[in-house]
């Protein structure tokens, strides 16, 4: 039998590699520190996966599929008229991060949660910022998720971000790490984090031996540790609930999945009543009361009476008995304000003016098109920029300008025109690249991605578990890895050590 | 505390699930008994289509009960709320609302069958016969409840389930009883009498074949048949059987002891229990079987509702 294991079938010369026509193309490679040296810390999977035979990689994928089917984790298609349900594609080769390079992310990340949870306070509060003038009053009180009614209240603990998704990108040219937006109000997309790297270690056990790569599985129950600290009477049980739209909702999936991690009930607004501002769930026994709402709804279909009243989904009375301190609601009520992409370039000054530190990752470039002499810049470099409407998200509202045709290139002008505050542009950053499946091919090429780590305060430290949410674009080319957008997803790993 | 959502969907998952094996099984002996016997089929795909009780949505889609019609309309209209394959979908989007509730093992047990029904091409079924389809629906919802009685907790959110599936075959059964006889013996189509296979059809189709063989020893008698499948404490499928079953889950829910009841829900159980049990079916007869099983059902109906009205539904003012 020895004899014959050295001359395994998968080094047989004939046979197909993996990386055989793997070309890097000038990017930044995360894999590859120039073309067939894989970087020291992606030695061991690359060993693993450019050994192996493509109908190997070709079962094991299926079987990966097979078991997201069957769990159920699917989003659901409207825009063909008979709602299908499609897989969130994932790639089964990781991406891999060296110890100290998640560290400076860890600090980085932790320093911008920490002065944008402080600017919120503040501009619910003293508003003291506007008044040194760090940033332009107007701009700040434009904002469309900028919450009049949440001033002068005071939400549990002083946390307003008890949850948060941050996306960077490392730029090719530098190979530095930089924020491209924050994602305060209800990010999404943690569950993906868990379920990936469930299904990477059945289908890939041996590659989890070799690396010592840290585990994330703790993030359920340091979600639910906050949302108890939050809990109004301060009682040793209190009742928590998570908030869903609904079996209808794209993120369907995460809310089920987080309820069932945490042990908590999931509800629906219907599941609700506030009498007396106070939030009773209906049970089979009666009303029960409910003390801490982690809510997957946004602000405005939060309650019909303090916002749109044409909401359906949302708890009528509930921004009174959050008024009232009987309940806690997280994220906290205006988050928006701070996520919305203009406030985005202050980020950076928030963190000066409220840390008195120097930034450790830096914003993405961004031009305010609110600003005369900006807009006047990006309407002369259309066809060089990335434009943002400020308030949406999920690569809603975004002209890529490299390759738009020129009517779109049109349209955003005549936006931009009609109304420069609603707009930000950036200029195109060459995304590094990850190996990633080409199932067209059978074999391996470099696809843009992005990272997306998670990021849980609980008033006093910021908790992130390693990694995050790595997604990327699978069409050949593109830079767009929202799944909304042709997107799929990989396991993140953040090593021990640094290889 | 269980939400009134979540004991309304587990209630309904289990209804559905059972309305969809008791679909399955009836076409399926159906067919087989239509290839053994030299009866014109209009004889025997009509009553299927009086049994689901959608004649009206039936006949506004085909002219005539034919085979292919009634599995057609029977298997996978996505039309008839009633189709084996509303069912299976409905239960699943209704265990989709609350998979955090109950095992990944249920749901993944219940998201597969689903997969695996919608993968099934109806003109194949039909062409085919539609044995493989429906034994795939009899296999998959028993093995949804041995997974839910291994896997969940067996507290109130089961004992939901348990009702569900009670009342569902208990009403199914009765109006399998009521259409067959009906046909069979008071008003046969045609003038020959009935011959054993139509009533082994009936028995079979509702697992009590080998049951009456064992328990009567004689040929197929009528009676008898409606005997076994209303008031044996024993068989599983049996009306009796089924109250008896419903009653116990109900009084798990509500904590009532024997002899009492805590709801109008129990009190129409129990009042439907005793009379199943103390009743012959010499007595029923006399008394007219149609009218007796009509009660059963309305009976079955209004309990359906006051479950509803005592645990899942709140006024408007709550």
């Amino acid at each position: 039998m020895g004899i014959l294991e050295i001359v395994s079938p998968t080094q047989a010369p004939h046979v197909k590699n993996l990386f055989g026509h793997y070309d890097t193309g000038g990017f930044y490679d995360e894999m590859f520190s120039s073309p067939g040296v894989p970087r020291p810390h992606f030695r061991h999977i690359y060993q693993t996966l450019s050994t192996m035979r493509p109908e190997v990689f070709e079962e094991r994928r299926h079987l990966a599929d097979l078991s997201f089917l069957l769990q159920g984790i699917t989003f659901t298609v409207y825009s063909d008229g008979r709602g299908t349900e499609r897989l969130f594609p994932f790639d089964l080769v990781p991406r891999i991060l060296p110890r100290h390079e998640w560290d400076h992310i860890e600090r980085g990340l932790t320093q911008r949660v920490l002065a944008l949870n402080l600017f919120l306070q503040d501009i619910y509060g003293p508003q003291r910022i506007l008044k040194d003038r760090k940033i332009p009053r107007p701009l700040v009180l434009s904002c469309r998720h900028f919450r009049r009614e949440m001033i002068g209240i005071q939400p549990p603990r002083g946390i307003y971000t008890h949850i948060s998704g941050i996306d960077l990108v490392r730029d090719s040219k530098t190979g530095e790490f930089y924020v491209l937006e924050d994602n305060l109000r209800t990010p999404s997309g943690v569950s993906y984090v868990l379920e990936n790297r469930l299904v990477m270690t059945r289908t890939f056990p041996r590659a989890f031996e070799l690396d010592q790569v840290l585990p994330i599985s703790h993030y359920p129950a340091e979600l639910c540790q906050i949302l108890r600290s939050l809990s109004p009477h301060g009682g040793s049980d209190p009742v928590i609930v998570v908030l869903t739209p609904g079996i209808y909702n794209s993120a369907y999936f995460e809310h089920s999945f987080l309820a069932q991690q945490m042990g908590v009930e999931l509800v629906e607004g219907r599941d609700l009543v506030v009498d007396c501002d106070v939030v009773y769930m209906k049970t089979i026994r009666g009303l029960t009361r409910v003390d801490v709402i982690y809510r997957r709804i946004d602000d405005e279909f939060l309650d019909s009476l303090a916002f749109r009243s044409d909401s359906l989904l949302g708890v009528p009375g509930l921004i009174s008995a959050y008024r009232a301190g009987n309940v806690a609601l997280a994220n906290a009520v205006g988050n928006g304000v701070a996520d919305d992409k203009a406030i985005y370039a202050f980020v950076p000054e928030f963190i000066r003016y409220y840390l008195g530190e120097e930034p450790v990752l830096r914003n993405v470039e961004t031009y305010l098109c609110s600003r005369p002499d900006h807009l006047e810049y990006v309407l002369a470099h259309l066809e060089e920029l990335v434009v943002k409407a400020v308030g949406e998200s999920g690569g809603y509202g975004m002209l890529i300008g490299p390759s738009a045709d020129g009517a779109q290139i049109d349209a955003f002008r005549r936006h931009l025109r009609e109304d420069p505050r609603n707009y930000i542009a950036q200029p195109v950053i060459p995304l590094s690249r990850c190996a990633s499946y080409d199932p067209a091919s059978g074999e391996m090429a470099g696809r843009h991605i992005d990272l997306r780590p998670y990021c849980l305060f609980d008033g006093e430290k910021v908790i992130i578990v390693p990694g995050g949410l790595t997604r990327v674009a699978l069409k050949p080319g593109s830079l767009v890895v929202n799944s909304s957008q042709g997107g799929g997803s990989k396991d993140t790993w953040v090593l021990r050590g640094d290889a | 505390m269980m939400l009134s959502r979540i004991a309304d969907s587990l209630f309904w998952i289990a209804r559905y699930m059972e309305r969809a094996e008791d679909t399955a099984r009836i076409l399926d002996v159906n067919y087989h008994m239509v290839l053994e016997s030299y009866q014109s089929y209009r004889l025997r795909w009509h009553p299927l289509i009086i049994i689901t009780g959608e004649q009206e949505l039936f006949f506004q889609h085909y002219q005539e009960a034919t085979a292919p019609a009634v599995i057609e309309f029977l298997g996978f209209r996505p039309d008839n709320p009633d189709s084996i394959v509303q069912c299976v979908s409905k239960a699943r989007e209704n265990a989709r609302t609350i998979r955090d509730r109950i095992s990944r093992e249920m749901w993944e047990d219940i998201n597969g069958l689903y997969h695996q029904v919608l993968a099934f091409r109806m003109d194949d079924e039909i062409a085919a016969g539609p044995h493989r389809f429906c034994n795939a629906i009899k296999f998959g919802c028993h093995r949804f409840h041995g997974v839910s009685d291994a896997t969940l907790p067996h507290d109130e959110g089961w004992q939901f389930l348990q009702a569900g599936r009670s009342l569902e075959r208990a009403e199914m059964t009765a109006r399998i009883v009521d259409v067959e006889y009906h046909n069979l013996v008071e008003h046969p189509e045609s003038p020959a009498p009935p011959d054993n296979h139509q009533w082994m059809a009936v028995l079979k189709s509702v697992a009590a074949y080998e049951v009456y063989r064992r328990q009567y020893h004689t040929q197929i008698e009528p009676e008898k048949v409606a005997e076994l499948l209303m008031l044996s404490p024993h068989h599983p499928r049996s009306i009796r059987f089924s109250v008896a079953a419903l009653q116990s889950s109900l009084r798990a829910i509500s904590g009532t002891g024997a002899h009492a009841y805590a709801n109008e829900g129990e009190r129409l159980t129990g009042k439907l229990h005793d009379s199943l049990t103390y009743s012959r079916i010499s007595e029923i007869f006399e008394r007219g079987l149609h009218a007796y099983l009509t009660d059963v059902q309305k009976t079955c109906r209004a309990i359906g509702g006051q479950i509803a009205h005592t645990y899942f539904y709140y006024s408007a003012a709550a």
